[in-house]
């Protein structure tokens, strides 16, 4: 009797230290965000990941940011921009911003921003994507130039992502990389305020943001791997959004009465890759050809991911700028059928390795299953090998995967991110290569200026990948998010997770 | 004994489950069909139900206990015998080879079991026999362990100094007169290891390294139920149930197999 | 016994050390580790520079020395994925992961070694056969189910305690729990075996024949007999009880050294793997050392001078 007694008591002592529920963080303004990984810098501009800069963005602007619904680059840190001549680009700056330590912004943070990331010292990856700039130009403290070493129409596409983010030039010099890692220092809307390793990272408004203050006055992100504990949190009001709910919980959540699911059609893409970098039946045009008829992708993404892709045709989705419209290779066995006879190939008796990471991708393991079901329609056997994703990387890497692979890339919203190194033989993670023209076209595409131009080379490039079948195009993801009911936020497609643009609504 | 009564019941259930799977079974359970996808126990033709791709939940936890027992007898018989025989060998000869092997051991249980079995994992690939080679490899220190107390010990017994003096060779020693004492603890240590591997297959699926669709293991398709588990609780319950009563049945076989050595308890 | 601490301790550096080279060797048989701690849009020199700067084409024999030089002085390097000191990381992580571990610990002293005594000296009654089956079930059920389930009854359905992470003792609960599950059915077991051996014991008839109480039968003789081998076990145990809190750490949110440890390994950020396992590794065979010492207290036949 004791003992329960005893039981009863720790539990409404446990129940009365229970963290602040979900009605306190309305009335606060406050939001937490599940993601599955921490971040793995607080330094702008270091290291390359979608979750450190998901949460780097509440802290550092960028120069120009993109519209959330044409995705096109438009006004941020910068006002204005304007091609000077080939290898010059200039930028006006807006006036009047501060760092949250007081520091004003000017074109001198710029500079110090660009001389920091190209210092080998300070290894940061975001060295090779600037390469190509020469030296950036303080004209006065509103305008800095861009001058790079040969014409670069796409910096205009690199400095409107995250690639960018500007850092305080005075902080910099005067604590160092190390301590500004550990209080960093931005001008964006939110404040940093703690980050509890591997638990929470929590940061607060910032009321003197250029643009006005956010409603959302305090904004934690939550460190939580496992993904169902991940959903368990966000239907038991712990946290009050999520990326990436599967396509078959999405009714379970609506249904929760807690929260619901908000789709934003991705920039990335999902695809199967037919190796052609080794020897092996993909080698052949008419095999390939014969492959994109033989895979049924429409019932792929209606059976398997519940409806939730959008199909492409062509290497470049409609979420990208470069896109331009191909005709889509149609579902049809027969076709596949005459296509494997000229090539002399008998599909009953073709036997193909299909390479598949598990768990990266929204459901890849099971669509690789899928389509291997499909191709055993016509009698190929295919065997399909699970990869650790470390493992797959290294695999594509070194050549050593099967005839296939399937694999995803984004975010690609510019041309220039997906053709480069995945058409090219010498690219690490290209499945195919080694045509000239196909080399010659996209070496010429990123070097034109004029918008015209550019948009008529990629157009002929795309129509003359989807000609050459090096994969079967399958689709851009669909980003599911868990949203709380009383919080209200719009997904972007460029999978910028910003609570700059999140209200709480009122109960 | 009711004890020994349910294990080997629960046993013997599980031997024809796995024996009897392609007559017990509806379907195949490789078979994806994708317009029945997610589909409830009860469904015609689905007593159990059917997995995300379409395939049948009875068929995949029958065909499953075929993979259990594979697992669970390999990994068991490799580590018995590597573990067994390097136990027996150290126990006996107490020179400074033995001291080095224990030291190794000691080295390997220094490392969390689940780790190295991923590590090894993640160097030889994924699937079935790359999972039975890193539980094996991560689980023969048992053994080793084990043995080794029990032959220290056994060497000690008045009939082994008796056999020594009447001239027997180290080997026919070890062979005839240790082994044979030592038998009944290898026995059962392996049927409570049996129980331990088809678990930590469970685990080793956990993060992501388990044997592979479409081979159907109730470890793996337990991790992959954790994605449905708010919308599909009969692909976690039914695989689940499946391994806590093999393993249940298997255990309770061995405790009762320990009693029956054991002639102190022997009422 | 200051020679037996010194030569154990000597034992202590060699496993250590040698542990230490073996998880170099494998870690670094797993594969490229830059590929995945840089973007994939890279070009192929980029990346190459990279890997150039850091080492890593060097042969494998000058990068595992120049490595165990800087180790012996502390430096396991820098880890590749966050850019910060690989010990300082795991350090950082340590404490959470000891305090799992000791709460589970004690979760089980307090409630299986009872439990299994109970068992032995009730022998065969329904406490006997109702710890047994608790004990089996613990064993059969795979620790991430169990975690999962505890999750959607007290988190979502009942909104009792947090799924996860750390901040009150509600957050620890469930993570204790599920850790010790596992290691506390087996040291029930043990415990229930040994104690039936120790009651079955010739001393033990002799003390009841004397006239002596059943308590102090039980507590004094036989469970000093029994000790032994379940702390043997404990011992061992241990060091599982930090790689099992590998996936109770992920299940949970908990920001354990568990968790690092795996997410290292799969990051192939080997510097931070070889600083995990060399503090695994400490800790393990110093509590050995403890749990051997104690021997020589408990049994004085088995004094180690």
């Amino acid at each position: 009797m004791r003992e329960l007694t005893l039981l009863v008591a720790a539990c409404l002592v446990l129940l009365g230290v229970m963290p602040a529920g979900a009605q306190d963080r309305i009335a606060r303004k406050e939001i937490v965000v599940g993601l599955a990984a921490e971040p793995r810098t607080m330094l702008a501009v270091t290291i390359v990941d979608w979750t450190t800069n998901t949460q780097l963005e509440h802290i550092y602007d960028r120069l120009l940011d993109r519209d959330a619904k044409t995705l096109k680059p438009k006004p941020m840190l910068a006002t204005g921009w304007k091609v000077v001549n080939d290898t010059t680009w200039e930028f006006t700056l807006r006036p009047g911003v501060k760092f949250h330590n007081g520091e004003p912004f000017t074109a001198q943070s710029v500079k110090a921003t660009m001389e920091y990331l190209q210092d080998p010292a300070h290894k940061s990856h975001y060295a090779a994507y600037w390469k190509a700039v020469k030296e950036v130009q303080v004209v006065n403290d509103y305008t800095v130039r861009f001058v790079t070493d040969k014409p670069w129409p796409a910096l205009i596409d690199r400095v409107s992502l995250t690639d960018f983010l500007v850092l305080p030039a005075k902080a910099l010099k005067d604590l160092g990389p190390e301590k500004l890692a550990q209080r960093p220092i931005g001008t964006g809307p939110f404040r940093f305020v703690e980050w509890k390793r591997d638990e929470r990272l929590v940061m607060e408004r910032n009321p003197d943001y250029w643009a006005g203050p956010a409603e959302i006055s305090r904004v934690t992100f939550r460190f939580i791997p496992e993904f169902s504990a991940r959903l368990a949190a966000l239907l038991s009001g712990e946290i009050d959004i999520m990326k990436d709910v599967p396509p078959h919980v999405v009714e379970a959540v609506d249904r929760s009465g807690r929260a619901k699911v908000r789709t934003a059609v991705s920039s990335r893409i999902n695809y199967l890759a037919l190796v052609t970098l080794k020897p092996g039946p993909m080698q052949d045009l008419r095999v390939r050809r014969a492959m994109s008829h033989a895979v049924d992708v429409d019932e792929l993404i209606a059976k398997v991911l519940q409806g939730r892709a959008a199909k492409i045709c062509g290497p470049l989705s409609p979420a990208n700028v470069d896109y331009a419209p191909v005709d889509c290779s149609r579902y049809d066995p027969a076709r596949a059928q005459a296509l494997f006879k000229e090539a002399g190939v008998d599909p009953t008796k073709l036997q193909l390795t299909l390479d598949t990471p598990s768990g990266r991708y929204p459901l890849d393991k099971d669509v690789s299953l899928a389509i291997a079901a499909q191709l055993q329609r016509l009698g190929i056997k295919v065997n399909v090998v699970v990869n650790e994703w470390g493992t797959h990387l290294d695999k594509i890497k070194n050549r050593t995967t099967g005839d296939m692979f399937f694999l995803g890339w984004g975010p690609a919203i510019f041309g220039q991110t997906v053709m480069e190194p995945l058409f090219k033989a010498d690219q690490t993670y290209a499945s195919y290569g080694n045509n000239k023209l196909v080399d010659d076209k996209i070496a010429r595409a990123i070097t034109i200026v004029d918008a015209r131009g550019r948009a008529a080379a990629y157009a002929e490039l795309q129509k003359l990948i989807h000609d050459e079948a090096p994969w079967v195009f399958l689709w851009q993801q669909h980003d599911l998010y868990g949203i709380a009911n009383h919080v209200e936020w719009s997904p972007r497609a460029d999978e910028k997770v910003w609570m700059y643009d999140a209200k709480i609504l009122a109960r | 004994m009711t004890r020994r009564a349910i294990g080997v019941g629960l046993t013997l259930a599980v031997i024809v489950a796995a024996l009897a799977a392609p007559w017990l079974a509806p379907h195949d359970p490789a078979r994806a069909d994708f317009a029945h996808g997610l589909r409830p126990p009860g469904t015609p033709g689905h007593p159990l139900g059917t997995d995300q791709l379409g395939r049948d939940l009875l068929a995949r936890v029958l065909y499953g206990a075929r993979l259990a027992l594979f697992i669970g007898i390999c990994t068991v018989a490799a580590t018995a015998v590597v573990g067994g025989l390097l136990g027996l060998v150290t126990g006996f000869v107490e020179r400074w080879p033995s001291a080095v092997i224990m030291r190794l051991a000691d080295v390997q249980l220094s490392f969390p079991f689940i780790l190295l079995a991923m590590t090894i994992n993640v160097i030889v690939g994924l699937g079935l026999r790359n999972i039975i080679l890193s539980l094996s490899a991560a689980g023969w220190v048992v053994y080793a362990r084990v043995v080794r107390g029990e032959v220290l010990s056994v060497k000690q017994r008045d009939f082994v100094h008796a056999a020594a003096a009447l001239g027997a060779g180290r080997a026919r020693l070890l062979f005839r007169h240790v082994l044979p004492n030592v038998a009944p603890t290898i026995i059962v240590v392996a049927s409570l290891q049996f129980s331990q591997f088809i678990v930590a297959e469970a685990a080793i699926s956990f993060l992501g390294f388990g044997v592979q669709p479409p081979t159907p293991a109730w470890g793996s398709m337990l991790a992959e139920s954790r994605d449905f588990l708010y919308v599909a609780w009969w692909l976690a319950a039914f695989p689940g149930a499946a391994l806590a009563l093999t393993a249940l049945g298997v255990n309770l076989l061995g405790d009762s197999l320990r009693d029956s050595f054991d002639p102190k308890l022997r009422v | 016994m200051r020679v037996y601490l010194l030569a154990r301790l000597a034992q202590t550096l060699l496993v250590v050390f040698l542990s230490f080279t073996a998880v170099f060797g494998l870690v670094r048989l797993t594969g490229d580790p830059v590929l995945l701690f840089m973007p994939t849009d890279i070009q192929a020199k980029d990346v190459d520079e990279f890997r150039q700067r850091l080492g890593l084409n060097d042969p494998l024999a000058l990068q595992y020395l120049r490595f165990l030089g800087s180790a012996l002085r502390g430096d396991f390097g820098e880890s590749l994925r966050y850019k910060r000191p690989a010990m300082g990381l795991v350090l950082d992580r340590l404490p959470a992961t000891l305090l799992l571990a000791a709460t589970a610990v004690v979760l089980t002293l307090v409630l299986a070694v009872p439990l299994g005594i109970i068992s032995a000296v009730r022998r065969d009654t329904f406490v006997d056969h109702a710890g047994t089956l608790a004990t089996v079930l613990g064993q059969a059920v795979p620790g991430f189910w169990l975690g999962l389930m505890l999750i959607y009854v007290f988190s979502v359905q009942l909104r009792w305690l947090p799924t996860g992470g750390t901040g009150g003792v509600s957050n620890l609960v469930m993570p204790s729990i599920v850790l010790a599950v596992f290691f506390a059915a087996r040291i029930t077991r043990l415990t229930r075996s040994t104690m039936l051996d120790a009651l079955g014991e010739e001393f033990v008839l002799t003390a009841r024949a004397k006239g002596l109480g059943a308590g102090r039968v039980i507590g004094k003789h036989a469970l000093r007999n029994a000790a032994i081998p379940v702390l043997t076990l404990a011992g061992l145990e241990v060091g599982q009880l930090l790689g099992g809190a590998v996936i109770t750490e992920t299940i949970f949110a908990w920001p354990g050294l568990g968790r690092l440890t795996v997410q290292a390994l799969l990051n192939r950020d080997f510097p931070v793997v070889l600083a995990a396992v060399f503090v695994t590794s400490v800790i393990y065979t110093l509590i050995n050392l403890i749990v051997d010492l104690a021997y020589g207290w408990l049994d004085p036949r088995v004094r180690v001078a």
